[in-house]
Parts: C-alpha cells; sequence; structure tokens
C-alpha cells in the first residue's frame, strides 16, 4: 500500500518541479530584457516591503510615521511598476491599443513623483 | 427732595424713640427647684457667664421700656439668639413680649427646644433681638451660657461637595524606546539586501542605455532627478509651501522635457519598425 502512494508523490513532487524549470526557461527565453530589467526591480520592492513588515511584527514599530513610509513607498512603487510593465509589455500589445509605451512612462514618472512626495512627507 | 427729607426726619425720630431693658433678671433652679444663681443683667457691662446642669432650668425676665419716659412697650419682634462662636451653630428663639412691654423666657434643659443650637464645650452667647416699626431696632447681649454638649451637629448632604478634590494624576504610556543596537543593525542589514539582490540582478541583465546622453532624453533625466532631490530636500530642511511652489515651477520644465523626450523616443520607435 506504502509503494505505490510515495511513487505517485515522488512523481508529482518531479512533475511540478519540471513545470517549474520549464517555467524558468520560458520566462528566460522568452522575456526581454527590459522587462526582466522591471521584474528584478518589482522583487526588489516586494523583498523589501516584506523585511520591513517583519520588523514592524516582531520587534517594534516605533517610528511608526518611518515605518508607514517605508512599507507605503514599497507598496506604492509596487504597484505603479506592475501597471507600467503591464501596459509596456508587448504582447499585451491589443489590451492597450490606446496607450503608447512613452505615455505609460509619463505616467509612471508622474505618479512616482506624487508618490514620493507623500512619503516624504511622512518620513518626518 | 422733599421724600429725602421725610425719610430723614422719620429716621431721626426713630433714633430719638431707642428701645431699652428694664429690669432684665435670669434665674437658673436645679431640678428639686432649688434656685441656684439669681441676677439682674447690666445691658451695658460684661455678659455674665451662667452654667445649666443637664436637669437645670433657666428662667429669664425683662420689660421693654422706652429709653424716654420708661414707657412698656410691646415690640413687634422680639427673639433670643443662641450663637456657638466656634462651630458658627446659631438657633433663633421668639420671645412672646405682653402689650405692656413684659417677657419672660423658660428654658428647661431636661426638654430642650428645638432652637437650641447644638452645642460643645464652649458656651453659647446669648443676645436679645429688638425690632420695631416705631422704634430703632436693639441688640443687647445678654449672657455667656454654659450647656451640657450635645450630639455633633449633623453633615450637611451637600457638605462633601465643598471640599478641593484630590489632585488630578495624569498618566501616560511610556515613552517609546528603540530596540537594542544589534537588532537594529541586523534588521537594517536585512533592509538593505534587497538592495544588493537588485544590484545583482541587474548587472547579470546589464541594461543598456544607449542614448541617455542625448540632448533629448538628458534633460527630462536630469529634470526627474531634480525632482528627487527637491524631495530630499523637502525631508530635510524646507516647508510645504516653499516644496510646492519650487515643485510647481519644476514640474513645468519637466513636462516640457518629457514631452521633448517621450515624442523622440516615440519616433525613434516607429521608426524602427
Amino acid at each position: 500500500m506504502a509503494g505505490p502512494k510515495t511513487t505517485a508523490s515522488s512523481v508529482s513532487s518531479s512533475s511540478s518541479a519540471n513545470a517549474l524549470q520549464t517555467l524558468w526557461k520560458a520566462y528566460n527565453d522568452t522575456t526581454s530584457p527590459r522587462l526582466k530589467l522591471v521584474d528584478t526591480f518589482l522583487v526588489f520592492l516586494m523583498l523589501s516591503g516584506v523585511v520591513q513588515f517583519v520588523y514592524c511584527i516582531l520587534v517594534t514599530n516605533f517610528p511608526f510615521n518611518a515605518f508607514l513610509a517605508g512599507f507605503g513607498s514599497c507598496v506604492g512603487q509596487f504597484v505603479l511598476t506592475a501597471s507600467l510593465r503591464t501596459q509596456v509589455n508587448p504582447t499585451n500589445r491589443s489590451e492597450f491599443k490606446d496607450v503608447s509605451p512613452e505615455r505609460a512612462f509619463a505616467e509612471f514618472a508622474l505618479g512616482s513623483i506624487v508618490l514620493h512626495f507623500f512619503v516624504y512627507n511622512f518620513l518626518g | 427732595m422733599g421724600v429725602l427729607r421725610c425719610c430723614l426726619l422719620a429716621l431721626l425720630a426713630v433714633h430719638a424713640a431707642a428701645l431699652t431693658l428694664q429690669s432684665p433678671r435670669v434665674t437658673v433652679t436645679g431640678p428639686d427647684a432649688a434656685q441656684l444663681f439669681s441676677d439682674s443683667l447690666s445691658v451695658d457691662g460684661p455678659p455674665p457667664t451662667l452654667t445649666l446642669g443637664p436637669d437645670d432650668a433657666l428662667k429669664l425676665t425683662f420689660q421693654v421700656v422706652e429709653s424716654e419716659g420708661g414707657k412698656g412697650v410691646q415690640p413687634h419682634q422680639a427673639f433670643l439668639r443662641f450663637y456657638d462662636e466656634t462651630t458658627g451653630e446659631e438657633g433663633i428663639q421668639p420671645v412672646r413680649v405682653t402689650p405692656g412691654g413684659k417677657a419672660k423666657f423658660e428654658l428647661n434643659m431636661s426638654k430642650p427646644p428645638a432652637s437650641l443650637p447644638p452645642s460643645s464645650t464652649a458656651p453659647l452667647k446669648v443676645s436679645l433681638l429688638l425690632g420695631s416699626f416705631t422704634h430703632a431696632p436693639a441688640k443687647y447681649t445678654l449672657f455667656d451660657l454654659h450647656v451640657p454638649p450635645s450630639q455633633p451637629a449633623p453633615a450637611h448632604p451637600d457638605e462633601p461637595s465643598f471640599h478641593a478634590l484630590p489632585e488630578i494624576q495624569h498618566t501616560f504610556r511610556p515613552e517609546p524606546v528603540l530596540p537594542p543596537r544589534p537588532v537594529s543593525a541586523t534588521f537594517a542589514g536585512l533592509v538593505l539586501a534587497p538592495w544588493a539582490l537588485l544590484l545583482g540582478l541587474w548587472s547579470q541583465i546589464g541594461p543598456r542605455v544607449p542614448r541617455l546622453f542625448s540632448p533629448h532624453i538628458l534633460p527630462f533625466v536630469a529634470s526627474l532627478a531634480a525632482f528627487e532631490g527637491l524631495l530630499f530636500w523637502y525631508w530635510v530642511d524646507l516647508r510645504l509651501g516653499e516644496v510646492l511652489l519650487y515643485g510647481g515651477v519644476l514640474s513645468l520644465v519637466t513636462a516640457l522635457t518629457g514631452k521633448q523626450a517621450l515624442s523622440t523616443i516615440g519616433e525613434w520607435r516607429t521608426g524602427k519598425k
């Protein structure tokens, strides 16, 4: 009874590992360097926000305004960058026919400046 | 003027006819009707001090007369006032005066009247108050009276409200403290770690910015950098109004340079296609 179960689970784990490998390979091969650049920035923002949140939970939220500014800047910048990536992705061209990549970048820059204004306001 | 003069004349007339006491006499008798004390009171001299036991009785007789002529007068009001100077307690006892001006007051300590104030060891000052429509009012200090101490005066129900409340002690939340230095350092390192990851991955990807320093692009990038610098300056030094002013000016510049840069890039992109 134990044998088939273990084989089945090992097969499924190996297939899921295969799937992950395939996904990673496909991502590496098909994504343009510019989008990879944006993606690494997104990963950076996510990790940075997670670390700050963990610090707030585990240690202290004492300069609460600083926590708000840091965490809020991470979340806000992530949202802005994700929407930039969605709009400039060539495969989404059909979705955003009216939005040129330049306009998307201009909106990104404007949104970022407004976000940073609020962030520095909170920083105290 | 005429009314005032009439009033003044009336006042003078009233003052002219003052009330006085004739042959005031006080007698203290014991429980067995034995006379313990008996004396006539002098209105002007220092008041004598009398002592009443728990079963003694005091009898006060006097006649109210006009100071000129000695005719007996019935005042419209006659009161005996018992006043304890130490506690401020007082009692008022009306005295009945006959039309001839004669009055008799009896105080039996075995049945004390309700008007007798709560007493302590201090004597009660007894005085006589006379009021009349036709004569000047008069007040005579008769004697000091020691009576057996009574129960203490009951406190007024509102009495506790008239004391100072205890001082309010505010309790504040303790001042928040920074975590110990090693913990801060650890988490500072953790927060900086994603930067290393970002820079490492970017160096692997190797982004190329071949046209960054072209005269079309550079002003836009420079104005964006100026915006970030302005916001940093805001954090360090500036006030909100100044930031909004400078930012307004800078936003105009950025809009112009951005339009130029992005339209140039768009031409390059469509041309490349």
